[in-house]
This record gives C-alpha cells, sequence and structure tokens, in this order.
C-alpha cells in the first residue's frame, strides 16, 4: 500500500535480515525473553525451553511444534502499543492465528535496525512507518516457506494451497495442516526473494477500522508487568545518585568517610559529573547519599541564569552571525522590501523536561568478559555502543534485555544512565539497579531548549500571504542522537520541522536558523520542533486572518486548496468541531500540521470564567495514511492532546545559579484529570504513505488554544507556556 | 534499624528497616511487591498510592514507623486471584499506555468507589489526582464511571 520508498526498502528487507541460526535465535529469543513475554512474566527458563522448540523461520518469525507463534518486535513500548501492532502486521501477513501469537522484545541485533539508517532505536514516530514494508515481507516470506513445506507434505502443487489462521489449507481434498507441523521443514526452505505481499484487502487483522486489545494491558492493570525498576536479578545491590549542582559541574573530591559504617552501605562511585552510593537496598543508599560530602568544581556555563540565556536568544536572534538557511523559496526578503503591508511577531517556546512517569533507571550486571543489561531503554543500539564504550568490550558482549517503559518522550533514546549503571556494577562487582529520584530524572535530562521565533510575513491583495520570512534561534535538537557530528552555523533538520517544506501555498518563504550554542544539554522530546514551531507558525496564521478580516478555517482553506488530502482534514475537522456553531460564551480556535507523515487539525473550545479558561472539547482530525489499529491510534491522539496542554498552560523550567530550578511535579506542571476536557477525535485515511501517530496528538493544541483564547479575550499571547504569563485554568487557579 | 508488624493484602507482615524507610521501598525492595510504583517521592504523583486500613495513600511519603499495625492493601492484593472489576474497566477501555502510573490509579479509583459508589464527575475530579504523563484521563474517567454502574 503506502510509497515509503518501498523498493529500495525491500532490497534492504531480506539482505538486512541474515538467516540466523536456531542457536542464534534461541540466544536472542531468550534474552529477549527473560524479562517479558507477551505481557506476561516469563522465566528464562520456561521461555528458553518453549524456543528451543521452534523453528526459526526467519529474524522475526520462530514456530514451535504446538502451532505457538513467536513474533520479534525490534521496538521499545513505552505506551504507544508497538507491543501489539507491530506484531500484528506481521501476524496478518504470515496469515496466523493472532490467539497463538506472543510478542517478545529483539536483541540488540542487525535484523532489527532501522532500515534506512541502520540503527536500531524506537523513536520519531518511525516504528510502524520504516518498518511496515520490512516486516510484511517477512511475515510473507515465511508464509510461503510454510505453504511450500506443506505442499512437499500433502504432495499437492503450493499454488493449490492457502495459509489462513495458522493452517495451510487444500481446498480440493479439504485436508489442512497446522504451522507447527511444518514449521522445522520450512525453516530449512530457501528463502524467497520475492514473496507476495498481500494487498490490503486481504488484511485479517490490522486495518479497516479493527482493532486489537493490547497485549500489555492486562499485566499493566495487574501491577504485574516488568518495567525497568522492576527487575531483579539474583545477587543485585542497588544504587542511588546525587548530580552536580551546577549543570555540567563534576566531582571534584568525595569525603567517604561520610557514609562509613552507615547500614548496607557497600561503595561511593564516583561518576564524573555525579556522585552514587551503592548499598544493599534502594532506601539505605538515599540515606547514605544525603550524608555524603561531595566537593563540586562549577560547570563550564558557571552559575547562569534566566536572564543570561535570554540574553543569548536575543543577541543571536538580532545579530548576522550563525544563521543558516533551512529554506527558501522565491523571493521573500524582495517581496518583504516591497511590500506595503507587513505583519511581525515574536513567539517563545520554554525550556522543558521529559519526565516520564518511570525515572530513568538501569540494572547491569558487567564482568570482565560482557555485560547483561534489564532496561526501559528507546536507544536499543545506543545503549550497546554506550556500554561497550565504558565497559570497553565489544559492542556483541553486551546483552539487552528490554523491559516495558514507563514513558520515554525521546529521554530513553540516551543511555547516560545505564552507563553510570553499568560503572557501579563494575566497582562492586555485582549486579546494580540504579535508580534516580525524580529530582535527578529533572536535573539530569536532556533538555527540550527554548525557541525563539520571530516571523515576518508581507499580505497580498486579497489578504493572503504573499511571503513569509522566518527566524529561529534554538539550540540543537537531534545532536546527542545524530549518527553524524551537528556543526554549529548548519540546520537541524528536527529543529526546523514544519518550517520547511510546509504545504501552506506560500510562493516566497525563507526559513532562517540559528543553532545557538548554550552550556546545557539539549535533545529530542516527544514532538521534536513540530511542537514549538506549529505553535509559532499556527498562531502567526491565525494573526494574519486576523489583520485580512478572514475567518481563520477559511483563510487556512484557501493555503491548501492545491492539497485536497490536507483539505479533507481541515474540512472535517470543521464539521465535527461544529466550527462557527459554538455554545454561546465559548470560543474555538484551530491549526493545522503536517508532521511526522501524517496531517492533524485540531479545534480547541474553551470558555473563560472569572479570567479563567475551561477548555470544554478538543477536536482532532488525523490523517496517517492508514490506521492499522483504531482505538491504539484514538489513545495516542487523546493523550497527545494532553500532552498539548501541559505545554500550553503549564510546563516549564527556569534556570538559576546554574541549574534548573524545577526539580518536581510540584513546580514543574502538567495537565491533570480536571484539565482533561472531552475529546473527539477522527481519522481520514487519504495519504499515499504511512504517517506516525505517537508524537503528532500535542502538535496543533498550544495554537489552537491560544487562537480560541484570542477569539474569546481578543489578546494574543506569543509566550508559553500561559501560566507563566499570568493566565490560568479554572483548575489551575483551584490546584495552583 | 527496627521491626515492624503489619498486615499486607490479608496476610501478616513483618520488616526490619530504618524507621525513615518509605512504606513505597518496603513493599517494593524488601517485600518484592513492585507493582506500587514510584514517580515522584513527594506525594505529588500517586503512582505509589497503596490502601492504608482502606484509605489510599501515596507510600512514598508515608514512612513504615507510621504503619505499624495498619492494613495495608496494594495492586497485587487489590485484584488478588482474578480481575478486579476496576482493573477489567481498565481493560474494557483500554486505558494503560505506558501503563506505570495506573496501579496508582487504580488504587486511587478503588478508594473513591468504596467512599462513593456512584461519583459525579466533580468527585472524580476531586480525588483522582494522579498525575499521567501518557494523558489517558479522559479514558480514566469512563472507567471509572463504568466500574461504577
Amino acid at each position: 500500500m503506502s510509497g515509503l520508498k518501498e523498493t529500495a526498502m525491500n532490497d534492504v528487507a531480506l539482505s538486512s535480515a541474515p538467516r540466523l541460526s536456531r542457536r542464534d535465535v534461541v540466544h536472542g529469543l531468550a534474552a529477549g525473553g527473560s524479562v517479558l513475554l507477551a505481557g506476561r512474566v516469563g522465566t528464562l527458563e520456561l521461555f528458553a525451553q518453549e524456543a528451543a522448540r521452534a523453528a526459526a523461520i526467519n529474524a522475526f518469525i520462530a514456530i514451535a511444534p504446538d502451532g505457538k507463534v513467536t513474533l520479534q518486535c525490534a521496538h521499545s513500548e513505552m505506551g504507544q502499543g508497538i507491543s501489539t501492532t507491530f506484531t500484528a502486521i506481521i501476524a496478518d501477513e504470515l496469515e496466523a492465528d493472532w490467539s497463538k501469537c506472543e510478542t517478545v522484545f529483539s536483541p540488540a541485533g542487525k535484523p532489527y535496525r532501522h532500515p534506512l539508517y541502520d540503527w536500531q532505536f524506537t523513536g520519531n514516530s518511525e516504528s510502524i512507518r520504516a518498518y511496515h514494508a520490512l516486516i510484511r515481507k517477512m511475515g510473507a516470506a515465511a508464509r510461503e516457506m510454510l505453504i511450500a513445506a506443506a505442499a512437499e507434505r500433502l504432495q499437492v502443487p503450493a499454488a493449490a494451497l492457502t495459509a489462513r489462521a495458522g493452517r495451510v489449507h487444500h481446498a480440493a481434498s479439504r485436508r489442512s495442516i497446522g504451522f507447527g507441523d511444518v514449521a522445522a521443514a520450512a525453516a530449512a526452505r530457501p528463502v524467497p526473494s520475492e514473496p507476495r505481499v498481500k494487498p490490503e484487502r486481504e488484511w485479517r487483522i490490522v486495518g479497516h477500522g479493527r482493532s486489537l486489545p493490547r497485549i500489555d494491558i492486562p499485566a499493566k492493570v495487574a501491577g504485574t508487568a516488568v518495567f525497568g525498576i522492576d527487575v531483579k536479578v539474583p545477587g543485585m545491590v542497588h544504587a542511588a545518585v546525587v548530580s552536580a549542582p551546577t549543570i555540567g559541574g563534576q566531582v571534584a573530591a568525595v569525603d567517604e568517610a561520610s557514609v562509613a559504617g552507615m547500614a548496607g552501605v557497600i561503595k561511593v562511585v564516583p561518576l564524573g559529573g555525579a556522585v552514587a552510593v551503592v548499598a544493599e537496598h534502594y532506601w539505605q543508599a538515599r540515606l547514605a547519599l544525603a550524608k555524603l560530602k561531595v566537593d563540586w568544581q562549577t560547570g563550564p556555563g558557571g552559575r547562569f541564569d534566566d536572564a543570561a540565556l535570554d540574553a543569548m536568544y536575543r543577541k543571536a536572534m538580532r545579530g548576522d552571525a550563525g544563521w543558516a538557511q533551512a529554506e527558501k523559496l522565491g523571493d521573500a526578503l524582495g517581496v518583504l522590501a516591497d511590500s506595503q503591508r507587513i505583519i511581525e511577531a515574536e513567539f517563545e517556546a520554554p525550556w522543558t523536561a521529559h519526565t516520564p512517569m518511570e525515572p530513568m533507571n538501569a540494572t547491569v550486571a558487567a564482568a570482565d568478559d560482557g555485560a547483561t543489561v534489564w532496561a526501559p531503554v528507546q536507544g536499543i543500539q545506543m545503549t550497546q555502543v554506550v556500554l561497550a564504550n565504558v565497559l570497553k568490550l565489544p559492542p556483541e558482549k553486551i546483552v539487552i534485555n528490554r523491559t516495558y517503559l514507563g514513558g520515554g518522550f525521546g529521554r530513553r533514546l540516551l543511555a547516560d544512565f545505564v552507563a553510570q549503571a553499568a560503572l557501579c556494577s563494575k566497582a562492586v562487582g555485582r549486579p546494580v539497579k540504579l535508580i534516580w529520584a525524580r529530582e535527578e530524572d529533572i536535573r539530569q535530562d536532556w533538555y527540550r531548549p527554548a525557541f525563539l521565533h520571530h516571523i515576518r510575513a508581507a499580505l497580498g491583495a486579497d489578504g493572503s500571504p504573499a511571503a513569509l520570512h522566518h527566524r529561529l534561534v534554538a539550540p540543537s535538537i537531534i545532536k546527542p542522537v545524530s549518527p553524524t557530528p551537528v556543526k554549529p552555523g548548519t540546520v537541524d533538520a528536527l529543529a526546523v520541522e514544519s518550517l520547511v517544506g510546509h504545504p501552506y501555498a506560500i510562493a516566497n518563504r525563507r526559513t532562517d536558523y540559528h543553532m545557538l550554542e548554550v552550556p546545557i544539554p539539549t535533545m529530542v522530546l516527544r514532538t521534536t520542533g513540530q511542537g514549538p514551531n506549529n505553535f509559532a507558525l499556527e498562531s502567526f496564521i491565525d494573526e494574519l486572518a486576523h489583520a485580512a478580516g478572514r475567518d481563520p478555517y477559511q483563510y487556512r482553506r484557501q493555503l491548501l486548496a492545491h492539497d485536497p488530502v490536507a483539505l479533507a482534514v481541515l474540512d472535517r475537522a470543521a464539521v465535527r468541531a461544529g466550527w462557527g456553531k459554538a455554545p454561546n460564551g465559548h470560543f474555538q480556535g484551530l491549526a493545522f500540521a503536517d508532521g511526522f507523515g501524517s496531517y492533524l487539525c485540531q479545534v480547541v473550545e474553551l470558555s473563560m470564567v472569572d479570567g479563567a479558561i475551561k477548555v470544554h472539547k478538543v477536536t482532532s482530525v488525523c490523517d496517517p495514511g492508514r490506521v492499522l489499529d483504531r482505538v491504539n491510534a484514538t489513545s495516542m491522539i487523546e493523550g497527545g492532546v494532553v500532552w498539548g496542554l501541559s505545554v500550553a498552560l503549564y510546563s516549564a523550567l527556569t534556570f538559576a545559579e546554574g541549574h534548573v530550578r524545577e526539580t518536581n511535579f510540584d513546580a514543574y506542571r502538567v495537565a491533570t484529570l480536571p484539565d482533561t476536557p472531552a475529546l473527539v477525535t477522527d481519522f481520514l485515511e487519504n495519504r499515499k504513505t504511512l504517517g506516525g501517530l505517537g508524537e503528532i496528538g500535542p502538535v496543533c493544541v498550544p495554537a489552537a488554544l491560544c487562537n480560541a483564547l484570542f477569539a474569546a479575550t481578543g489578546k494574543r499571547h506569543r509566550r508559553l507556556p500561559l501560566a507563566r504569563e499570568g493566565v490560568f485554568t479554572v483548575y489551575g487557579k483551584i490546584y495552583g | 534499624m527496627a521491626k515492624f508488624n503489619f498486615t499486607l493484602n490479608g496476610a501478616p507482615a513483618e520488616v526490619d528497616v530504618d524507621p525513615s524507610t518509605p512504606l513505597l521501598w518496603v513493599l517494593r525492595d524488601h517485600l518484592g511487591l513492585t507493582g506500587t510504583k514510584f514517580g515522584c517521592g513527594v506525594a505529588q504523583c500517586g503512582a505509589c498510592t497503596v490502601h492504608v486500613n482502606g484509605g489510599a495513600v501515596r507510600s512514598c511519603a508515608y514512612t513504615i514507623d507510621s504503619v505499624q499495625g495498619a492494613d495495608i492493601t496494594t495492586i497485587e492484593g487489590l485484584s488478588g486471584d482474578g480481575v478486579h472489576r476496576i482493573a477489567q474497566a481498565w481493560i474494557d477501555h483500554q486505558v494503560p499506555q505506558c501503563g506505570y502510573c495506573q496501579p496508582g490509579m487504580i488504587m486511587a479509583a478503588a478508594a473513591l468507589l468504596s467512599a462513593k459508589p456512584k461519583p459525579s464527575l466533580a468527585d472524580i475530579e476531586a480525588s483522582i489526582t494522579n498525575i499521567c504523563r501518557c494523558g489517558t484521563y479522559a479514558r480514566i474517567k469512563q472507567a471509572i464511571f463504568a466500574a461504577a454502574r
């Protein structure tokens, strides 16, 4: 179905998935299954026994004699439902019986790497769209191998056989044979080079409005699902960590005697920018950490604060140095110079933290000849590479067991917390589970940086934008996860996302980007550059519509008139939200996005109660090409809306004395249950290629909310979050 | 170190720990019940919610010396051998995403439904103050209403 560079990807598909020996697969499955087995906890021994009986058809599929199908999920489950949908796609193509399929998290390995980047990670809303062609081909190849083996067994031509629900059927003789009965023979057959991938109309498990109950949910509501923090390894001890009081600061000296004799304390381990105490139990480590005397060197940024940071942004915005041109269409500067009607505005999105509910943690057993990791990581290969460096071992000696992730939002792409656990394990010679307190989770975060935008537009005679010049100052967000070096003075493709290549018909367009260098670690966070950029652009488009005296929905319709697929999203959102028909005293705002391969339009409806916002309803219409699981897709958008409300209303980090001020949820505010309005979510499936759903959901909320706020109050808010601007929700007022 | 005795999920329990140890870490680290989660350590997020003598408390900020002789129920005890009706409502509505906060959410919901078997939306908004970063609140509301039926 999808375009998705199908040819190139298919070429990669089989060549990147070498046939694994049974021994390899058993080892790999055992590693993946030691912690988690299809949503239930399985023992290593039990799983190894099951895996040993299974025939590995390819790197993604193994089938046991009893017909049980084990499917490898290359990605990490952090709430997006990938452990169900990823393997359901394979099962569908395989013509398996879904009730006999189990998902395991794959080991780190070449067959499971992103087909284009040759790098295994879970992020950028790419888990389905990048792997779709590959895993369908894997399922199709296995199905054909099973059919070929059955043909031999039944002594009939393969063309007379069909696979369905875990069996191969011979219609003429009304005979059928289970996958398990021919799996071993199938595994020994040659891999077909061009298996027939099923057309969409033959999908039986995914798509067509279907939903599967997520496999991870029963264990998650029973409290038995194993997250990283829940791992238990024989002989394991615990580590607690404190980091430097200034960002980038280092340990100068540690007084180990200050905790000598404290109950359970095993060792104090300096970690460069942090210090760990390893103890028999976690709280013993915390108690000792509170007593530990450490001298710290100040970080390279010194005791910088908000004012110093703000001055850096403003200076960069005013200056001519350090700019790189990210996009140039027509002659925006020329048109602006000649224009009589110029609108300009500055927008600012704040510093924010990832704060998944499960703080960073990892369990590592490091030995001289290898290390085993049990951890909630998005950066699967990153973890392997980082630990290989830290422990001076070859990457293949680092075995990664992935647990469930209690949220990720990008933070777990990095492996700094795993490296700390590895160093502690090496220091004490025992497996160590290292857990960051929430304060450390925020203080050792790699933040979403502030984005400062200056936008100018020239309005044509009909009020539509004839030219747009966008200047963005923001530190790089891709740098810590980029496979290639990122240099100042160049364009960070993720930081300028949604500004470059936007579908709006604006003939003269220029986007300039200044990669600001700051003494603070920065990286991607859910919605990457889309979030802050959409807030600026879609607020500004609303300003243009207002200046032109036009309805914001109709104004955008004109800008998307050339793109019927985008227009359909806008129109459906207007219908579902009842655009222009809000009840008396309610006000609406909308915004549109093209991100992660999906189109999205969101409409926020709110009212003002004694000067405070009450959000009544958020309508979302998304076109991700195909909806493979309707309920889960809806979950992604619904949860995304709440994330967007946090961003719009509450969340911001500020700096003083060289570090963040907000270090827990009492000060770093996020949306809660009372903030959650009625949610209307709908999908279209018109895009030609498959889009992502994990990050698009929040993208339009801040602009749509601020546009609705403008409709209600006549005041334009160009700086987030609104709480910082003295604008509160009715619940924000109540709960502070 | 000191010994503390209490009832845990219907059975007697005893631990020998520092009196300042939060109940959360006693449950997770000493008694092996990891369904109760650590999220903030300052009673803000509710991931660690358990029942003490029938009421919902945030066990990260509840030291072990304050539960001497108390009756404690965790997510493991709530569900018992079967699937608790609240947990079933959570499954029916496909509430969890990452799922990390959900044991605490379910314990908070169970305490609410014990106190108010037919809660209003205002009751839910006032009592479910736990944090979910995946943003599953809309379905939590639906699931609580369903479980209350």
